[in-house]
């Protein structure tokens, strides 16, 4: 840990780590701040602007990304300044004609005073993201960075840029385990999940085989994922082929019976 | 295809950090483009996924993912030389190529391709040469001053045979 330090955010005074990112600490406190870019964990990117507060006090003054604004002790910002929410404005109306059809971004901007955009709205053909996309990178992050996979990357650029796989044929290292539409800000990766099949509907219909749970016979994780996930659990005495729902009901009856918990499952 | 020549193109660059631009900016010049079998090759010699190594090939123009002719002739479209005529050159070199579809292909590139694959047709944004305007570059050739009667005489000197 390292030395804790006192931020200020419209006013309130809040305890951080030195360096940590001020969005992080304004989001732990319930502070609302608008973002696409940032997700926990992954490092600070600062691509969507969105997040932006102005600082009074304790670092150069004016308007900054809070996700890459490190904590300095005396930090002041202040999250709702008539220039900032006219800069958001644009900016939500910029993200809604990139991304016209996303309806959780519609949300986020409704929820930030902005209805409507002046600007005119994106519309590819043959788009597979359905122009839901808004380019922030989170999946690809995500399957690069974080899982070491690299099954999506940034295609193209500027106006016909767009996040796939390469060639845009169906993916023979994708695992299927979605995190890229769990991390998707704006809900534009399609994928559906039939019989023992997943298929990422916006990766080229990337098909990956599920497994059972041999319990209750659903099926519950992708096999890829599987695979490597219960070669370390294995190793623990943990029963890898079960889904969670009957995990805990075994956990329960192992608790019950014996007494105490000194099982996985 | 022959993957000798592409390993001795990998060999050729030790430095991991930025070594891939190299390393498909030769197998370019040594194909032409960039065929599909060499990029997944190269992705696995290299251990970069291969959605990294399209990234960086549709980033720049310079890349081309689909086979070109032997010669490339690109047209200039900077302001300058768009006001010199470069639109009715353009027009001319598709007639006298024989190419007259006006087709855009998915990843937004302009590239034109004769039957015979001799000639591929693009269009460029500015060569940096706009006081020769209008200009075209035929592979690593620029041409100023270019009128349309000039044309089948610059496209003859690159074995280009009037119909």
């Amino acid at each position: 840990m390292g030395r804790r330090v006192k931020v200020t955010i419209d006013g309130k005074v809040f305890s951080a780590e030195e360096g940590e990112s001020l969005l992080a600490v304004a989001l732990r406190n319930g502070i609302d701040i608008p973002h696409l870019c940032y997700e926990e964990c992954l490092e600070p990117y600062g691509s969507c602007r969105l997040c932006i507060v102005e600082v009074v006090e304790g670092f150069k003054k004016g308007i900054t990304t809070s996700c890459t604004l490190g904590c300095v002790d005396g930090l002041k910002v202040l999250t709702n300044t008539p220039e900032i929410e006219k800069h958001r404005k644009v900016l939500f109306e910029l993200y809604l004609a990139q991304a016209p059809n996303s309806e959780k971004l519609k949300k986020l901007a409704e929820k930030f005073g902005v209805y409507s955009t002046r600007f005119k709205e994106k519309n590819l053909k043959n788009d597979p993201l359905n122009g839901k996309c808004v380019m922030c990178g989170l999946c690809v992050r995500v399957c690069n960075d974080v899982l070491g996979v690299g099954a999506i990357n940034f295609i193209g650029r500027g106006y016909r840029a767009t996040v796939n796989v390469p060639y845009f044929e169906e993916s023979d290292v994708c695992k299927g385990c979605k995190a890229c539409v769990e991390v998707c800000p704006v809900d534009a990766i399609d994928y559906s999940d039939v019989g023992d099949k997943r298929v990422m509907i916006s990766w080229s219909n990337t098909k990956v085989d599920l497994i059972k749970c041999s319990v209750c016979g659903r099926y519950f994780s992708p096999l890829p994922v599987f695979g490597s996930v219960s070669k370390k659990l294995s190793e623990y005495g943990v029963v890898c082929d079960v889904c969670p729902d009957c995990r805990k009901r075994l956990i329960a009856k192992n608790m019950t019976s014996s007494g105490g918990y000194n099982s996985y499952a | 295809m022959d993957f000798k020549v592409v390993d001795e193109i990998i060999d050729k660059y030790k430095d991991p950090s930025g070594r891939i631009l190299g390393i498909l900016e030769d197998i370019q010049d040594t194909y032409n483009y960039l065929p599909k079998e060499v990029m997944v090759y190269v992705s696995k010699k290299l251990n970069v996924p291969l959605s990294s190594l399209y990234s960086v090939a549709t980033f720049y123009s310079f890349f081309n993912l689909e086979p070109v002719g032997e010669h490339l002739i690109s047209v200039c479209m900077g302001t300058a030389c768009h006001v010199k005529g470069a639109p009715e050159l353009l027009e001319s070199l598709k007639h006298l190529l024989g190419i007259d579809v006006n087709e855009v292909t998915d990843d937004g590139k302009f590239v034109l391709t004769t039957t015979d694959r001799k000639f591929s047709l693009s269009s460029a944004r500015c060569f940096g040469c706009c006081s020769m305007a209008p200009v075209i570059r035929i592979d690593d050739r620029i041409y100023g001053y270019v009128k349309i009667k000039d044309l089948p005489a610059i496209l003859k000197e690159y074995g280009w045979k009037e119909k």
